[in-house]
């Protein structure tokens, strides 16, 4: 499966909604016109990342970081993108601080209590089990002190 | 004035938790709500990351970036190749206006030559 970079496309579905969603009500686009923005996308990808290598080992780093990212960005004079990305990344350290803490917290759960089931299955269902979310908060509270 | 409480019947996309799965293709179906921060797979991202020679390695946090970053090229390309079809009174984006807006725009500049 000796795939060029470019040919690495992104998914169609996903590229022709966020193009639809960008663009006023009743504008088409073509097939032709859509799979070159497809297209465009991946190059973006692989030039932001080559920018990106460059800011790393500058740092003597191996690894791409959110920052190298970043620097690409202005360095490709697409700075306007830096402050949404910005807010971005944001939002996704808290929600994988979020995701970590709460698989956390299961795995006590399970460890300590046999109704671990039946906490689950409330989670899911938010109407009528504020009682038992509010022991769920309780119990966090405790780990914290712990 | 009581406040319409949020989803008091107007189905809101974001409302059900791990419901739709209308955008979401191949990302893993989190439950948590707002969960689609980027709409972009993070595998197909990561894939085009390691195809390049030097890289050895990338944070999670900067494949999230750079897909989110992706998004906001397709938008922004998309928008400004709208302009030449605006200018031609046409509905339907072409491949001609993704070329004009290509030649015109400074920041596009990289993708000359790479589209064919």
């Amino acid at each position: 499966m000796a795939e060029r970079p470019e040919d690495l496309n992104l998914p169609n579905a996903v590229i022709t909604r966020i193009i639809k969603e960008a663009l006023p009500d009743g504008v088409n686009i073509s097939k032709e016109a859509r799979s070159a923005i497809s297209r465009a996308a991946s190059v973006f990808v692989l030039y932001a990342t080559s920018c990106a290598n460059n800011f790393a080992m500058k740092g003597k780093r191996k690894t791409l970081n959110a920052s190298d990212v970043l620097s690409a960005m202005e360095e490709m004079e697409f700075q306007r993108f830096v402050t949404p990305l910005k807010e971005a990344l944001e939002a996704y350290r808290r929600e994988q601080k979020g995701k970590k803490e709460a698989s956390e917290q299961k795995k006590k759960d399970k460890d300590k209590k046999t109704d671990s089931e039946e906490q689950d299955k409330s989670r899911e269902e938010d109407d009528e089990d504020e009682e038992r979310l509010d022991e769920e908060e309780q119990n966090e509270e405790e780990e914290v002190d712990n | 004035m009581a406040a319409a409480a949020a989803g008091s019947g107007t189905p809101r996309e974001e409302e059900a938790p791990g419901g739709e799965a209308a955008a979401t293709q191949a990302q893993a179906p989190t439950t948590a709500p707002g969960a689609r921060l980027s709409r972009l797979p993070l595998a197909r991202v990561k894939a085009l990351v390691k195809a390049d020679p030097d890289v050895t390695l990338a944070g999670q946090e900067a494949i999230f970036i750079l897909a989110r970053a992706a998004e906001l090229f397709v938008e922004t390309i998309a928008k400004d190749a709208y302009c030449c079809a605006q200018q031609g009174k046409r509905k339907t984006l072409q491949r001609r206006d993704l070329d004009n807006a290509i030649e015109a725009v400074d920041e596009f500049a990289f993708l000359e030559g790479t589209l064919d």
